[in-house]
Order: C-alpha cells, then structure tokens, then sequence
C-alpha cells in the first residue's frame, strides 16, 4: 500500500521573518516530506554599504559606522578596525590601553556567548535560559555602559588606543561580574546537560565534519567544535594575547551539542583572561599621543587584521592611499562563511533539527549583509 | 616559518610567479599574474611545507586607475599567513574562480563580481546576491559610482 503513494518534493521558505534565523535571512529549503532535500540561503535583506560608507568617512567615522557591521560585538569590530589603521601606520599602542581592550573585547564575547545560550535555547524549545542567559549579560552590559555610556554600539576602541578610561568602581564591580557568571555557569549546563530533551536534539545533530569546514573558511567555536584547535589568539597574536594563559577549548564531535558546550568553555576562558587582566592592569595612558582623529593619515599602503570573534573569524582588509579617508574598507565575518557552508551539510535531516543546527552556528545576519 | 622565512621560501620555490610587494604592511604580499593564479593557488595549498588551506577572505579594490582581486589565505596546519593579489584593467576585468581550491571562494566571488562588475570565469552560480532583484544601477563600489542622493562635499582641510 504505501508504495503507492505519491509524492512530490516542496518548497518551503524559512523566513526572512522566523523567529530562529536571528534578523533577516531566508531559507529556501527543498523537502521531501519532513526530510530536507535542499538549502539554499538568500541573503541581503540587511544589506547596508558599510563598505561603501567607509570609503567616504575618515577612519575616525568609520568607527562608529562599522559598530554596526556586527552589533552583538561591537567592541571588536571597534577593535578589528583600529588594529588593521594601526598595522598600516606602525603604531604602538600605551599599555593600558592593551589591557582595556583585553578587557572589553573578553567581556564582550562573554556577553555573545551568554546571548547565544539564551537564543539556542529558546529556538530549540527551553525558556528559561533566555532569562538566565540575558540577567548576566546585562551585568556586563551595565559595565559597558558605564564606561562609554552605550549599550550595544560602543565606539570605545579608537585608533592608537581607547576613548575614555574606566570610572573607579569599573574593576571592582567587574570583579564581582565575573565571579557571578563563573558560578552560574554550572547552573547553565545543569538545566540543559540533564534534560533528556535537549540531549536528544543537539547529541549526535547536524555534525560537521572538520575537512569541510576549513575548506569552507568557517572559523572560531563551530571550528572547534569539529575538533580543530585553531584559535587566532594563539596561531596569530595580536593585542597581548600572548602574555595570558588561558586554554582553546576543542571538542571532537561537531554535533550541536559540542558547539553549543564549547561555548560554555570559553566563557571560562575569558573568566582566566579577564582575571588575569585586571590584576595585570597597569597605570599609565591611554591613547597614543600623535594619534588625533581628525587630521589621523597612515601612509599608503595595505594590511589584514583578524581577530577571534565570538563568531569566529573577524578581519578588515584595509587600504590606504594616504588619504585622510581610506580606499577599501573590506570587513570579513565568522557568520558569513558559516552560513555558506550549511547547504553543504545541512541536507538530509528533519527540518526541526535544522533549527537546532542554524542556532549552534551562531548566524547573525549584519555581519553577513554588511 | 617566521614572515621573512616565508617570503624567502616563496622567493625560491615559486619560479618568479610570486612577485614580492612593499605595499603589505604586516604579512607579506605577493603580485601574480592573471595567467598563473590557478596555477600559483593550486600550488600553495598543495606544497606541503606551506599547506595554505584555508581562504579568509577574497576582495576587489577599485584604485582608480585598475581594480585588484585580493586573496587573503592562511594555513591552518603550518600556521601561515599569506596575501596575494592580481591587477586587471578597468575594461573588461575578468578573473578564473578559484572555488575549486578553495570553496569559500564561491560567495565571496560572487559578491565582487556584483559590487564591482569583475567577472568571474567558470563560477558555478553568479546570481544577484546582497543587492535587489531587480537592481540595474551598476556596481556600487566602483569608485565612480554614487549613489543617487549622495552629495560629496567639497574637501577641507
């Protein structure tokens, strides 16, 4: 009887407004019943010229423009820009100032990976780590806010070093911030790690195996996650990294469960990190001196910066022509190449569990619009 | 492989395929010639002290007077770090893919080949990508290209 049942495959578009694509991104997904067949991304809903913009900005203004290429982390889009304007004009940077930005670019991957916990989550079917999730990240957030006054688009990081210093009770409070998010922590894996639930939607999910994944440029915790230990913090120092000592958290997998638990290990990490640099953080200034951002021209020339997100890869292919304005501002991120890669992997699985996969990869869609 | 050892180690193997640039600030950068870029990729990622697997990021520049392709690769096992570009003309640029090398390739050359108009040979799928549909105002990052109502100020000092 049943082999005489037609069927026919079907298109369903996941989007541009679902509640699990995180912004604006389609999917156009071939079924075959509940098994999909085929994934095909279509993009540009969020579609800004940031590059465009930043080719008629000084680089002081792009800085702020550029806040928006990825907003969950902005300190390090801040921070990607600096570095690269930095390399091209071979400028050191005061002390402090390294140990703020290690500062801030921790604390915020802290705040996207709390962020990532929550939604993960909530896509897959659990509430309450949202809440658990959001009520730390907003003691982060408190801390940003009172260092620069913003809340999610920072425009702290500047070239030659930081914008303003930290107000007196920042250490201390940052101190208790921390300590708070490395207790809970346990709390976090104890409401997913023993619900039997969860497990059966992310163990064994969606795995990615690790050739495929270089192949395709995906970077950062979903690299790790398929057990490649590549960290750019380690393999292509920048800032001071190179002065802490922390692990890169690998796991074997590179099934859901594995790139949402990596998560959870390196919000440990930054926890070492961040301890680590505020015992070390010196006195002293903050910006370069001859650094001023109206009149600031590096020579010609060209240079790639890449930092480790929280997404994974983030770079800024900068060119200068000695201009006050750059000539090319090209900005790489993490999630671009992640969702690239999800066709490749993503078929052949229950359209539930693609929910499951799409949250793990962490996708967020400004810093694939730009 | 430290950077100098790198550009020495290209220097040598590369039969002058690789030309080094002063214009990279912090990695080397290397020029290739239109002609041998599949050549030259092949061979980088194939060499087995260089292993360069893994593409970070492939971009045009509009310089006014030509356009680059700019490939940005690293090594993921060696732990390298490597740019090269080519130069093609403003009439006609066109450029072979090398998605086949590496397949991240294909979306970022798909994104030049609407922002800039270079077109890319033997690529699998150049479909309007972060522009409309029904676009048909040219290529944004082209250097002569404004957009409507943008007004450019005259230049202070």
């Amino acid at each position: 009887m049943m082999a005489e049942l037609r069927t026919e495959e079907f298109i369903v578009n996941m989007g541009p407004h679902h509640p699990a694509t995180h912004g604006v991104c389609r999917l156009m997904l071939t079924m075959n019943g509940e098994k999909i067949v085929k994934i095909e991304p279509v993009i540009g809903y969020l579609h800004r010229a940031i590059e465009k913009i930043c080719e008629n900005r000084t680089y002081a203004q792009c800085i702020p423009i550029l806040d928006r290429f990825e907003y969950v982390t902005s300190m390090s889009c801040n921070y990607v820009f600096s570095l690269a304007a930095e390399r091209l004009a071979e400028i050191e940077v005061p002390e402090r100032a390294e140990y703020l930005r290690v500062i801030m670019l921790e604390l915020n991957r802290i705040a996207s990976h709390l962020l990532f916990y929550g939604v993960t989550a909530m896509d897959i079917g659990a509430y309450t780590p949202f809440l658990y999730g959001l009520r730390e990240r907003e003691l982060i957030i408190d801390l940003f806010e009172m260092t620069c006054g913003q809340r999610l688009t920072y425009n702290y990081i500047r070239v030659g070093g930081v914008s303003k210093d930290i107000p007196k009770q920042f250490v201390p409070q940052c101190r208790k911030a921390i300590k708070i998010i490395g207790e809970k922590l346990t709390d976090y894996t104890g409401l997913l790690n023993e619900n039997p639930i969860w497990l059966e939607r992310t163990k064994g999910i969606a795995v990615l195996p690790a050739d495929l994944a270089i192949a395709y440029g995906v970077s950062g915790p979903v690299l790790r996650a398929s057990g490649v230990q590549y960290d750019i913090r380690r393999n292509d120092p920048y800032c001071i990294y190179d002065r802490f000592d922390f692990e890169i958290p690998v796991r074997p997998n590179g099934d859901c469960f594995d790139r949402y638990m990596l998560r959870i290990d390196e919000i440990r990490q930054s926890i070492r990190i961040l301890s680590q640099a505020l015992d070390g953080l010196p006195e002293g200034e903050i910006r370069h001196k001859k650094v001023k951002d109206a009149t600031f021209k590096p020579p010609a020339g060209e240079a790639y910066a890449r930092i480790e997100n929280s997404r994974g890869e983030m770079g800024i292919y900068l060119v200068s022509d000695g201009s006050k304005k750059p000539l090319r501002v090209k900005t790489r991120g993490g999630s671009y190449n992640q969702l690239q890669v999800l066709p490749q992997y993503g078929t052949d699985m229950l359209i539930a569990d693609l929910v499951a996969n799409f949250a793990t990869l962490d996708v967020i869609m400004p810093e694939v619009d730009r | 492989m430290t950077k100098e050892e790198l550009a020495a180690y290209i220097t040598e193997n590369f039969d002058g395929k690789l030309k080094p640039l002063d214009s990279g600030r912090y990695d080397p950068l290397f020029e290739v010639e239109a002609d041998d870029l599949l050549d030259v990729a092949r061979a980088l990622k194939e060499d087995e002290n260089l292993r360069f697997d893994y593409l970070c990021n492939l971009c045009g520049v509009d310089t006014k007077e030509h356009f680059e392709v700019v490939y940005n690769v690293a090594s993921v096992s060696k732990n390298l770090r490597l740019d090269f570009k080519l130069i093609l003309p403003h009439d006609n640029a066109e450029v072979e893919s090398v998605q086949e090398i590496w397949p991240a390739a294909n979306w970022y050359e798909r994104e030049m080949w609407e922002l800039y108009g270079i077109n890319v040979l033997n690529h699998d799928n150049l479909t309007r990508f972060l522009l409309p549909d029904d676009w048909d105002q040219g290529h944004p990052l082209r250097k002569d290209w404004d957009a409507p109502d943008f007004v450019r100020l005259p230049e202070g000092e």
